[in-house]
This record gives C-alpha cells, sequence and structure tokens, in this order.
C-alpha cells in the first residue's frame, strides 16, 4: 500500500489554546475539543496543510527535534489518533 | 537596516538549538476528546482510562511507591487486569480507594498514576483529571 499523505485540517477551522503541557483544540467542523499532549502538536505543525507522507513526516521530524525514540510503529499510531479525531486527513 | 536583520536571521543553524521530543510507546495516547454534551460534566472523565502499568512494561509489578519493578517482585503488585476508568481515578486520587483493591495496593496504583509522564499511556486521562471545571 502506498504511504497516504498526511494534512492538518484547514487552520481557519481550529481554535488551538496552549495549556502547560498540552494544548487545547476546538475543531469547527466536528464541533469537538480535543487535548494534545506531545508529540501530537509537534506532529500537527510539522504536517501543515500542505500535507507529507509518514516517511517524509519522519524525516522533518528527526531534522527539528533531537528524537529519542524514532519508531515507526509509533509514528503511525500517534498519526492513526489524530486521523482518528479528525484534525488530521489521510488521503 | 534591513541588511543587518537579514545578517541575524542567517545565524539560524548555529545557534539553533533542537527541542527533544518521544513519539512515545505504542499504546500510548496522546489525543483525548471531549465531546461537548459531556464537556460540563463530571461524567466526560469517565470516558478516559489509565492502563496500569503501560503497555509497553506490560507484566510489571507496581511497587508502593508506584514505581514499576519485575513480575513477583516482594511487597509489590501484580498489574491491574482492566484499564482503571478516569471517573474511579479521580476519587482515589482525592484520598479515596480504587474499586476492588486493598488500601495498599490502592495506594501503589494511584503512586504509579501520579508518576504518569508525557507519552506514557494514561497520561492525558491523568492530566484532564486534574484540570478544574465549571
Amino acid at each position: 500500500m502506498p504511504d497516504p499523505l498526511y494534512r492538518m485540517a484547514r487552520a481557519e477551522a481550529l481554535r488551538i489554546v496552549h495549556l502547560d503541557s498540552f494544548i487545547a483544540v476546538f475543531h469547527r467542523d466536528s464541533g469537538l475539543t480535543h487535548l494534545l499532549a506531545a508529540p501530537a502538536p509537534e506532529i500537527m505543525a510539522t504536517l501543515g496543510e500542505a500535507g507529507l507522507s509518514r516517511a517524509a513526516l519522519a524525516a522533518r521530524l528527526a531534522a527539528e527535534f533531537e528524537l529519542a525514540d524514532l519508531d515507526d510503529a509509533a509514528l503511525a499510531e500517534r498519526l492513526d489518533e489524530l486521523v482518528a479525531c479528525g484534525l488530521v486527513a489521510a488521503a | 537596516m534591513s541588511e543587518k536583520g537579514e545578517h541575524e536571521g542567517n545565524r539560524g543553524p548555529a545557534t539553533t538549538r533542537r527541542r527533544a521530543l518521544m513519539l512515545g510507546a505504542t499504546g500510548a495516547v496522546a489525543v483525548v476528546s471531549i465531546r461537548p454534551a459531556l464537556a460540563q460534566t463530571a461524567a466526560s472523565v469517565a470516558h478516559c482510562e489509565i492502563p496500569v502499568p503501560d503497555p509497553g512494561r506490560a507484566g510489571s509489578y507496581i511497587a508502593a511507591d508506584g514505581s514499576l519493578v519485575p513480575p513477583g517482585t516482594a511487597g509489590a503488585f501484580p498489574p491491574v487486569g482492566k484499564p482503571l476508568k478516569g471517573e474511579d481515578v479521580k476519587v482515589a486520587l482525592s484520598g479515596g480507594q480504587l474499586p476492588g483493591t486493598t488500601a495498599d495496593q490502592s495506594r501503589a496504583y494511584t503512586n504509579y498514576i501520579r508518576r504518569l509522564q508525557s507519552g506514557t499511556s494514561g497520561f492525558t486521562c491523568f492530566a484532564s483529571l486534574q484540570m478544574p471545571r465549571g
């Protein structure tokens, strides 16, 4: 299966509030609020609206952050969580 | 003065210190969703769960201070069969006891939960239990 392209939800559909160690995101499209702990906010910000494949995302995160545990299965799970709650779309 | 600004902007790579980031173990949860109908009621916390211990350390026993120790360690308690419900954890954190546990056992599990860190399963649930409501 080809690596899908992951995109952050439209920025204008999101209302983001930074709390101490996590962020609260109100998603206007679904009317739901989500609490995100690291690394979810960093993943969303890195994906942006343009979108990245999982491999490209891993490379971008590794370039931007000191990643202690770059594990493809864990990254796939974090992405699945974001897709499941609608904050990231996979196509 | 714009030239000076550009020059300073070029210092980037040499002076930037990269921030540490953990992707977390498989089975950890980084997102908790709050449904609007429940957001104003205490019921919303019942919807999140905290596995004890984290699935990444499945099988470990929990010592009285909440640290994870090898299975069978004397004085430590076995893993909790089913993930703990947010509602039960909230009661335990405010001095109550987890259902189906002895007082010592409940204290050990609660100590484990207090030590949860970002990236560990249950952390976001634990964090949301701390948030004032209303």
